[in-house]
């Protein structure tokens, strides 16, 4: 290497390593110390607790610094650094910088290694005798994610990915011929961020589900502090905010993705079950199973080794999603899985470190928990809390193994493919259990702990029922749900809503401080019946806009969900008439305008609304569609483009037949009252006559003339009529077309065949190949908003849970 | 017997059942010689696109039908019907997975998946995008 490289910026990428290096072996020192700490009799301020301590706040820092000078690279676009030719490009706006370093994994490793470190230094100063244990498991985490950045060679082996290797030393760029050119960085500019990212969604979502997986670190790390320390009555108790706080950020995070999902990336709706999107809900469901275990012991001291087992299988959870996504184990049935960087093993490693150390010390001290006796009595709150936490724990197995089919087809080997029908599976599972789970949120908060009188529980719950029932049977007729797993899911749904407002007046007495957790369930009972009837009862309304047809179309029709749409056409779909304006490009953005009109009492088309799907294109990672969306408040009209020419065709001009535009189609030999098909119409002839007036077409008494009239129906049932006639003047056949201009059909009468009195008709349309055109899929969400403002009710309900929880603790401690 | 031993039975029943519903839900990754041996079974191959072929796409007639060529991974070719609308960039994909079934040697998908090399992820082939790279 004797090539003297100009201008390049050394110093940052040294910087970075120096950082990255401390900080793994500050959390390396912080662990031990800790550890040793934790076993002093004296538990806080001897000399082990003071170095772990100081160990993690170098760790922290470093981290920070890690990330300041990451920040620092993109910002100031040093191309030598791969990571920001990778992710980034000279033209890309600063808002979107931060989005860059958190695409890659390091920057994703490095977002999560954060999170670690702030709530690392929350718990040093709030956690008290628990420090040294809870933070030994802290710092040893904080170890393998900084490994992950690390990028040496032990051996052979590569340990780590690093942020701040230079593109002429990256393996796999370091052989290219720019490289090896001294001003190599003259005119370099970076291979840009993926479009899909360019969205304020990607700037918030990320940081915010990161910190949502941070944070089952917490009880995790509370749990095992529990088992090792045999603090089994302690550990809940401040670990139960920490859990209200996880179940609550990693919600939102979850939920985020969705909203993501549905508003810029072409899925067609916002839960598809990906297997991305499973990997984050699964260990979600555990932990809100693990929060209501973990509530039961606070309240009746009892479910301890369930409660211990759910908050360490939510972080062992996290970890396998981690696996699942980065290792590129998901490659034939996810769209956005990650490639393997190598580091699946380093994953592995970490994975069954932990649930090796978390099974032997439950083993260990399964005699020591007090014996896990569930209250045998199914009147008692505590017994259906406990079935509640089960029932979510199963959904979550039955998402995890699906899910997992491509690691099962490593394992042993088989050749397993997902479903096909990926949705329908999941929901045939999950729907019932979203039912037990609605029913259990409505019932179980009126009964009471330890035992409770079934008659007088009903009483109460009777007004809620009875609204819950009426709500129900004008569902199904308003919203034609006739699906009777759907009716029972709205029922129970509508009942957990119903009987937590209820509870909030009738036993809270509307204190709303105090109605954290019936609010929540609320919020989340308002997300099961949104998702209810946004999905249930979607509909795809860019499809049989036509009325007839459908037998031509054949078994296949239900799948035909794209339209076709010609520039200044317009289309029914459901209620809406479509017309497509035209394109406007604005960079890379290719703006579709959309016109959505509606047809009011007089007949008469007012412009509804106007839609923009964009068609974002991308030479070197491909076009990629963003829909455009018509929110309401009882429904959403969702529309994207699912294909279109990226290079505009020529105008109308050639390729025609004749000067007007029109193209043959069929040709047909009819009877009165035969029909033929058009592309987008059904003519049927109605009579043939002779009564023709020869002065209008210049004709004589010798000349031949027969007209017939036709009934043409378009697919908007309107009717028009047609007359061609077949005129003999002299010798001479000169047949007079008759054109519907505004369905662009014409009719030619060929031949007549007196024998049998059948006509030859020649059916002509206007050509619109030649003419821009778009396809589109449009569909209908009917009280999405529900799921929305569930989600916020949700958010608000978990926050008052945490306030008031945290205010028992204190009080508590005092 | 007590009322959790009642339940953790239930689960545990809930539980195979899962797994059993999943392997009968499941698909099965195959080649197109065994899709066309067994018609009418549905099935995932994993393939290339044939380029030279072309793809047949024709919105003004049907804007859900388009005709291309897969070649699968044991090199066999097959004429693929895809009932929907031609994806963006499929000439760019790398992979493709299909779904559906053989009916009279032809492969009648009703789901595509097309794997583009650096669409979601971060790294790829660096022959593939070099010489886009250094101007």
């Amino acid at each position: 290497m004797d090539i003297q490289y100009l201008g390049e910026h050394l110093l940052p990428g040294q910087l970075g390593n120096l950082f990255i290096v401390l900080s793994f072996t500050a959390a390396l020192l912080s662990s031990v110390a800790y550890y040793f700490a934790s076993n002093q009799n004296e538990l806080e301020n001897n000399s082990w607790h003071k170095i772990g301590r100081l160990a993690f706040y170098t760790h922290g820092l470093s981290v920070i610094a890690v990330m300041v000078t990451l920040f620092y690279i993109i910002f100031n676009h040093y191309f030598e650094y791969q990571y920001v030719w990778q992710h980034s490009s000279k033209s890309l706006p600063v808002r979107y910088m931060m989005s860059c370093f958190w695409e890659g994994q390091e920057g994703s490793f490095l977002l999560w290694s954060i999170w670690h470190v702030v709530l690392g230094f929350i718990l040093i100063k709030k956690a008290g005798k628990f420090e040294a244990p809870v933070m030994t498991i802290f710092s040893s985490v904080q170890v393998f994610l900084s490994s992950m950045l690390l990028g040496i060679y032990i051996f052979d082996y590569h340990l780590g990915s690093n942020p701040f290797i230079l593109l002429r030393e990256h393996p796999e760029y370091m052989e290219l011929p720019f490289v090896k050119v001294p001003e190599y960085l003259t005119n370099l500019d970076g291979r840009g961020l993926n479009p899909l990212l360019q969205n304020y969604w990607m700037t918030i979502h990320p940081p915010i589900l990161f910190l949502g997986f941070a944070s089952t670190l917490v009880p995790f790390a509370y749990a095992m502090a529990g088992l090792w320390k045999k603090q089994h009555a302690e550990w809940v108790v401040p670990a139960l905010p920490w859990t209200y706080f996880g179940v609550m950020i990693l919600g939102t995070g979850i939920l985020m993705g969705g909203a993501w999902a549905y508003e810029s990336l072409s899925f067609g709706g916002f839960w598809a079950w990906d297997p991305v999107e499973n990997a984050s809900l699964v260990p979600w469901l555990v932990m809100v199973g693990g929060a209501h275990v973990m509530l039961i012991y606070k309240s009746r001291k009892q479910s301890l080794f369930t409660a211990y087992v759910l908050m360490i299988l939510t972080f062992i959870l996290i970890l396998y999603s981690t696996f699942l996504t980065r290792s590129g184990i998901l490659g034939n049935t996810s769209v956005h899985a990650f490639t393997d960087l190598g580091m699946s093993g380093q994953l592995l490693v970490y994975l069954f470190f932990y649930v090796l150390i978390a099974a032997i010390l439950l083993i260990v001290n399964y005699k020591t928990i007090n014996a896990d006796n569930v209250e045998d009595n199914s009147t008692s709150r505590e017994f259906w809390m406990f079935i509640g936490a089960l029932v979510l724990l199963v959904s979550a197995f039955q998402i995890t193994f699906t899910t997992s089919i491509p690691v099962i087809n490593k394992l042993f080997g088989s050749n397993l493919a997902p479903p096909t029908k990926a949705v329908e599976h999941y929901n045939s599972w999950q729907i019932p259990f979203a039912i037990i789970v609605a029913l259990l949120m409505a019932v179980t908060q009126f009964l009471k702990y330890k035992q409770s009188d079934l008659k007088t529980t009903f009483k109460k719950l009777m007004i809620s029922f009875v609204i819950a029932a009426i709500a129900t049977v004008i569902a199904i007729f308003t919203l034609e749900i006739y699906n009777g797993f759907l009716i029972a899911l709205f029922f129970t749904s509508f009942l957990a809503i119903t009987s937590n407002i209820d509870y909030i007046f009738k036993v809270l007495n509307g204190e709303i401080r105090k109605a954290g957790a019936s609010i929540a369930h609320i919020g989340f009972g308002m997300i099961l019946l949104g998702a209810l009837i946004a999905t249930g009862k979607s509909r795809v309304i860019s499809q049989n806009t036509s009325g007839i047809d459908i037998s031509k179309l054949g078994k296949e029709f239900n799948n035909m969900e794209n339209i076709m749409l010609a520039k200044h056409d317009t289309l029914q779909m459901g209620e809406y008439f479509l017309s497509y304006k035209g394109r406007r490009i604005e960079g890379v953005n290719h703006y579709f305008d959309i016109d959505y009109f509606k047809r009011n009492e007089k007949g008469k088309y007012d412009l509804a609304f106007t839609l923009s799907p964009i068609v974002q294109t991308n030479p070197r990672m491909g076009n990629s569609a963003e829909p455009d969306t018509k929110h309401y408040l009882h429904k959403d009209v969702y529309t994207h483009i699912t294909y279109a020419e990226m290079e505009p065709a020529e105008e109308a001009g050639h390729n025609h037949d004749d000067e007007h535009g029109y193209k043959k189609y069929a040709s047909a030999t009819m009877a009165i009252g035969d029909t033929i098909f058009g592309s987008k119409s059904l003519i049927v002839l109605e009579n043939i006559y002779k009564e023709i007036d020869s002065v209008k077409f210049h004709f004589s008494g010798s000349d031949i003339a027969v007209g017939a009239t036709f009934k043409i129906i378009d697919i908007h049932n309107k009717i028009s009529f047609a007359k061609p006639i077949y005129l003999i003047k002299g010798n001479m056949v000169s047949p007079i077309d008759a054109e519907v201009e505004h369905m662009g059909v014409k009719l030619s009468f060929k031949n007549i065949h007196p024998d049998n009195g059948k006509i030859d008709i020649d059916l002509s349309e206007k050509d619109t190949g030649s003419q821009e055109f778009i396809i589109l899929k449009a569909i209908v969400f009917p009280f999405i908003n529900v799921l929305w403002l569930g989600c916020v009710i949700m958010i608000i309900g978990t926050v008052l849970a945490i306030r008031e929880r945290l205010k028992k603790s204190r009080l508590n401690i005092a | 017997m007590k009322k959790i031993h009642i339940i953790i039975l239930v689960v545990i029943a809930i539980s195979i059942a899962a797994i059993m519903g999943t392997v009968a839900d499941s698909s099965t990754y195959a080649t197109f010689n065994v899709a066309v041996a067994n018609e009418g079974d549905e099935y995932h191959v994993v393939g290339k696109y044939v380029k030279d072929k072309g793809i047949e796409y024709n919105p003004q007639q049907n804007a859900n039908r388009c005709v291309f060529y897969l070649k699968d991974n044991e090199n066999k070719e097959l004429k693929v019907i895809y009932n929907g609308a031609k994806p963006q960039d499929f000439e760019m994909s790398e992979q493709i997975v299909v779904t559906g079934k053989a009916e009279d040697g032809i492969f009648i998908a009703d789901k595509i998946l097309m794997k583009c090399p650096s669409k979601y992820n971060n790294t790829s082939d660096p022959s593939k995008t070099s010489t886009s790279s250094d101007t």
